[in-house]
């Protein structure tokens, strides 16, 4: 965690990454004062004609009056004017430097390893990119603008009573000064409920959206009474507090209402006992009400703005944490170019551990040669996955080194790592769009000719055909148009249209039938025939055709060498293997 | 989806419709705060005429007059009283709106998951769960925001029409004058909101775009990753984000020009009026009540454009709420009781089709089982096997034929009454955030003895008793702590504690380890748990148990019969069930 947390530190942090957040902006500011100049307008004229004319005993002179109307009619049009342009070069620098943050942050996260490390955290992660920025966009666009106006009439207004008579402006001063102190301390009591509020809407849409996922469940087991009385009892605990909340914030800034009207009474009641003394006017007196008015309207939406401020600030300091945050795998300042051909790979001593500190990882020495095709197995969480992703740098070991080709896969440029060496993920994920485009992920300029050649080479061309719209069938929200099994097809030729040096695959047909995924086990061999290949393989008649098995247990290499030897030793994999032999025994 | 374009009359007639409805729910809370804005609309008319009598009687004399200040106490006293006035109307304003509005999202929100606990599978399964989850949070709270600001508007209203009548009291031209003051701004405020409306819309899809590429970006970040495409999806996300700055720039420069002009008007009405007042010879007391008044007013009117921006909103928000009510797929059911008998039941399926889609997944399907009777089910992906076992748990209905138990049509149960004697289990296990215990019970009555021996049976007394508070243990959201295996066999004891008399197995237990699947199944068989069981599985241990299979493919049964038949007669199932097998046995001999 940053210890960033005073706002100007926050604040300078994001121009530093957003420059064109903090353009022009003192220039913005004056103008938005003079703008605002406006709303001071009318209790000086009202003033001005009360004195001048109306109550002139020499009776009312029309000329008079037009000639201030004139005046007054001209500093608001001045001020229409200088309001628009200032308001609208905030929305531009604020917008502008908004998005310039939002892509920043993006490209940052998209850098570092967490997403796929930690992937608990991609729900926050997405915050800082969207509801974070968002806040902030609205601060400025909304609370900003208001605070700008605000601040700007409270100057102005005060200047003006200061300027008619300065011993009745401080009694103003010091009232609205209460007021806001009221205001604020309301609202920090508040705040309390306003969290006690949180919590039970937090929980109530706990309760709801897991009673809406889990329809399936409540319609098989028949639990639909308990279920409603459940999600009723959560939904009726949340109005109550809600309602409670809104009763006693209610309650509380009523009596900043009467305050207003206290200090109203006691300005008219100072004014009248001062004025008569020091000659002052009744106008002048009408206007001080006025102008009081203007202080205490602005100073509501300050406190208002003050909540959304704090908001606005924890999420930009959630959004400078983000950016403050390691970029773990880096591409190399000097970096060295791969050979051509084939890859061998090599683990050093390699160990790894996760930021809680439990070791996946325990010295790991294994040398893969160019064009063998390795297995490796193991019960879950052996640590099969996390040598894959170390294998291609998906991230960097704590210790020990790792080689690609014979070099340092810390110094190979990542753009170049990538293109020489695929990995097949579990998961098989697709992205919102057609079977074609998912491919190209792998090879942007592939064709549609090049990609039909990829399904075919696979034997998956057959299967290709039977969709409805063959390659341009859209594969839906998270592939979820297809099976996972077939998700993982589409996966598979996305990884070899790249004709990779070295393949890969982490379990990447555990969801096809077994049929096909004997077939495929058939066609990916032939088809690295002579490149090396790496596969964590689950179903163990992978490892029967590897020339080499490694076997993962509790973090550490503890067996290798061929299914054969293997499977005659007394050992992890004998155990593996025999499991999986009954499980496969149709006889 | 494309929606149809608003119009203000559109809005206002769909708007008021809404209103209404939402006001039918809660008459009183709706009548109560109305009266509370009515109050207040009253005192800041009230407050107005003070000042002016105020600078009437007080302030002139004293100041201008050199009078006695004999009113001056009365003067206070009246002013700090029209304030109470108006803290009282504005308590009872907000409170009631504040009911209005909780009590009308609590009971939508209820209505919302009663209709769709109604509605058939087959529509579930079209929705998408994100979709329907917003609908019930941040749609549901979008489609009332209307009644929020509401009453506050409805006293604006009032106090429009009072300030035009007091006005007009004074001074019949300051009223012509105020009236076509206040109905310019009016309709500068409705324009410029319903211009920045239709606007803010464009926006929000804007936002909805960047964050759902960010959303499937981030998911999918181990691909992104591995094929190195980062710099083209931070490409693809920039540009999102420019047009979403773009549209952002369009409304809000739109917004601010009206915002200045609201700001504006009221202060260019007052010196108006200030002109025509002199001009009439209107009393200084008169005209100090006008300018008050109009200044009080400056803020109030902004909030009518701000009520046609909410109705909009609301109506948009709405829009997606009735869709969900308007679904009308209901489940039709019986009224058969379960039967009080135990034991397992026969299963009969006549000409059983089904179609998804206009797809056909199932069709011509004939089943006869008799009473505890283990069937496994087999076929290739997607031939239609998992639509079987839904089917038999009328999760969904058949389009064609049907499916009874024990001579009972599924159709003819009573609502909640099925599940009494069957029992579902699908390769997802769904894990609520709960105790173990509750997750197995789910909060019907069981003995802890019940609840343990029903962990027993499948398979998952052992890690229980490992966990710190046995199964007293809160699972957490989705029960993310436990492993694929786990998972699979809670949900499966969650099934078997209800003794059913018909259990069905979807790939129930794909991730537990062979050796233990075949436990499981083999203690189902016993005598414990005489029930008839459908298994769905391609792992050829747990299909050998089975006494009876049936082979499906190409949306139909080919097989109906003994395991070791059908590796004889069926080429397709023998492939199919050997595929590891033969690739073991054609290894060994390659080597």
């Amino acid at each position: 965690m940053i210890e960033n947390t005073n706002a100007a530190g926050l604040i300078r942090r994001a121009l530093l990454e957003a420059p064109s957040l903090g353009e022009g902006l003192r220039v913005t500011l004056l103008l938005a004062m003079a703008g605002q100049a406006v709303t001071v307008v009318t209790p000086i004229v009202l003033q001005m004609i009360l004195d001048g004319e109306i109550l002139d005993p020499a009776g009312v002179d029309m000329n008079g009056v037009l000639r201030m109307s004139a005046v007054a009619l001209a500093a608001v049009v001045v001020g229409v004017v200088v309001g628009r342009i200032s308001l609208l070069r905030l929305v531009r620098t604020s917008s502008t430097g908004l998005s310039d943050l939002r892509i920043k942050t993006f490209d940052h996260i998209m850098r570092q390893t967490v997403l796929h490390v930690q992937s608990d955290r991609r729900g926050n992660l997405l915050s800082r990119v969207t509801s974070d920025i968002t806040t902030l966009q609205e601060f400025m666009e909304w609370g900003g603008v208001g605070m700008i106006i605000a601040s700007s009439q409270v100057l102005l207004a005060t200047a003006v009573m200061m300027f008619y008579e300065w011993r009745l402006a401080l009694i103003a001063l010091v009232g609205v000064l209460i007021y806001l102190f009221m205001m604020r301390w309301f609202q920090t009591i508040l705040a309390r409920n306003y969290d006690a509020v949180r919590e039970e809407v937090g929980a109530s849409l706990g309760v709801l959206s897991e009673s809406i996922t889990a329809i399936p469940i409540v319609r098989a087991y028949g639990t639909e009474e308990s279920t409603k009385a459940k999600v009723a009892e959560a939904l009726e605990q949340r109005f109550q507090v809600e309602y409670k909340t809104a009763r006693f914030g209610n309650i509380l800034f009523s009596t900043a209402e009467i305050f207003a009207g206290v200090l109203t009474a006691v300005l008219v009641v100072a004014g009248v006992l001062i004025g008569a003394r020091l000659g002052m006017s009744a106008g002048t007196l009408v206007a001080f009400l006025l102008l009081t008015n203007l202080l205490i309207e602005p100073l509501q939406i300050l406190v208002e703005t003050l909540e959304f401020a704090q908001s606005a600030a924890s999420g930009l300091r959630r959004v400078v944490e983000v950016l403050d945050g390691e970029i773990e795998v880096r591409d190399p300042d000097d970096a060295e170019p791969l050979r051509p051909g084939g890859l061998s790979a090599s683990f050093e001593h390699v160990s790894y551990s996760y930021t809680g500190g439990e070791a996946v990882l325990t010295d790991i020495t294994v040398d893969i040669p160019v064009g063998s095709r390795v297995a490796v197995v193991g019960e879950t969480g052996s640590g099969k996955t996390t040598f894959a992703k170390l294998l291609v740098r998906l991230m960097d070991p704590d210790s020990g080194t790792i080689r690609i080709g014979g070099v340092p896969a810390r110094k190979i440029r990542l753009a170049e790592l990538r293109e020489r060496v695929a990995f097949v993920p579990q998961e098989g994920f697709l992205f919102d769009d057609t079977i074609a485009n998912n491919v190209r992920y792998g090879a942007i300029d592939a064709d549609d000719a090049e990609i039909w050649t990829a399904f075919h080479e696979l034997g998956l061309g057959e299967w290709v055909q039977g969709l409805p719209d063959g390659l341009q069938t859209q594969a839906g929200e998270r592939g979820g148009n297809l099976s996972a099994g077939e998700r993982q097809l589409v996966a598979l030729v996305r990884a070899w249209i790249g004709s990779p040096d070295l393949l890969v695959l982490d379990e990447a047909t555990s969801a096809v039938d077994p049929a096909l995924d004997v077939a495929l086990r058939h066609a990916i061999d032939k088809l690295t025939e002579g490149r090396t290949s790496v596969t964590i393989a689950h179903r163990l008649s992978t490892a029967q055709s590897a020339d080499e098995v490694l076997v993962f247990d509790q973090g550490h290499l503890v067996e290798r060498g061929q299914h054969r030897d293997l499977v005659v030793c007394d050992g992890v994999y004998a155990a593996l293997y025999a499991d999986w032999a009954a499980g496969t025994k149709s006889v | 989806m494309s929606e149809p374009k608003l119009t203000p009359w559109a809005v206002l007639r769909d708007g008021s419709r809404l209103i209404g409805r939402f006001i039918k729910m809660h008459p009183l809370a709706f009548a109560i705060a109305v009266a509370g804005s009515s109050l207040y609309a009253g005192s800041i008319i009230l407050a107005s005429s003070v000042i002016g009598w105020v600078t009437e009687n007080v302030l002139v004399p004293v100041l201008d007059e050199g009078e006695e200040p004999h009113l001056l106490l009365a003067a206070a006293l009246v002013i700090v009283g029209v304030a109470i006035a108006k803290a009282f109307g504005i308590v009872v304003r907000r409170t009631g709106a504040a009911y209005l509005s909780g009590a009308t999202r609590r009971d939508i929100r209820n209505r919302l998951l009663d209709h769709q606990l109604g509605l058939k599978m087959s529509w579930f399964n079209r929705q998408a769960i994100g979709d329907l989850l917003a609908v019930a949070d941040a749609d549901t709270d979008q489609g009332t925001g209307v009644l929020g600001p509401l009453p506050y508007a409805t006293g604006v209203s009032l106090l429009l029409i009072g300030t035009v009548v007091l006005i007009t009291a004074i001074d019949p031209w300051l009223g012509v004058g105020a009236v076509i003051g206040l109905a310019v701004a009016v309709a500068v405020d409705v324009h410029g909101s319903w211009l920045t409306f239709g606007m803010w819309e464009d926006v929000q899809a804007e936002r909805g775009k960047v964050s759902s590429i960010a959303h499937e970006t981030f998911d999918g970040a181990l691909t992104v990753k591995a094929l190195g495409r980062e710099p083209y999806v931070t490409e693809k996300f920039g540009m999102a984000s420019d047009v979403l700055r773009d549209r952002l720039i369009e409304v809000q420069s739109t917004w601010t020009k009206y915002q200045v002009i609201m700001r504006a008007l009221p202060q260019v009405l007052i010196i108006l009026l200030l002109i025509v007042g002199a001009a009439r010879g209107v009393s200084a007391g008169d005209l100090v009540t006008v300018t008050y008044l109009l200044t009080l007013l400056a803020f109030p009117i902004q909030l009518i454009g701000f009520v046609l921006w909410d109705l909009a909103g609301s109506l948009a928000g709405w829009r997606r709420v009735q869709e969900v009510l308007d679904a009308d797929d209901f489940v039709s059911w019986g009224d058969l009781p379960a039967s009080p008998d135990s034991g397992a039941v026969p299963v009969m399926g006549q000409t059983v089709g089904f179609t998804y889609e206009a797809e056909p997944v199932l069709s011509d399907l004939d089943l006869d089982l008799k009473a505890g009777t283990t069937l496994a089910v087999v076929g290739p992906t997607a031939s239609g096997k998992s639509t079987l076992g839904l089917l038999l748990a009328r999760l969904w209905d058949p389009d064609s034929g049907s499916i009874r138990l024990a001579g009972r049509d599924l159709r003819q149960f009573a609502r909640s009454e099925l599940p009494k004697e069957v029992a579902y289990v699908s390769q997802t296990a769904f894990l609520f955030d709960a105790t173990v215990r509750e997750n197995v019970t789910l909060d019907a009555n069981y003995s802890d003895e019940e609840v343990a021996t029903a962990l027993r049976l499948a398979h998952a007394d052992q890690f229980v008793s490992e966990l710190p508070d046995g199964f007293y243990t809160e699972l957490g959201e989705r029960g993310t702590t436990l492993s694929g295996g786990q998972r699979q066999r809670l949900a499966l004891a969650r099934a078997l504690i209800r003794k059913p008399r018909l259990l069905i197995l979807d790939d129930a237990t794909s991730a537990v380890d062979p050796s233990v699947e075949a436990e499981i199944l083999r203690s189902l068989k016993s005598a414990a748990l005489p029930s008839t069981i459908v298994v769905v599985a391609y792992r050829p241990s747990s299909i050998r148990l089975a006494d009876e299979v049936v082979y499906i493919d190409k949306k139909r049964i080919l097989a109906h019969g003994i395991h070791d038949e059908l590796i004889e007669t069926e080429p397709g199932y023998a492939r199919l069930v050997q595929a590891y097998e033969e690739e073991a046995r054609r290894l060994q001999e390659a080597s």
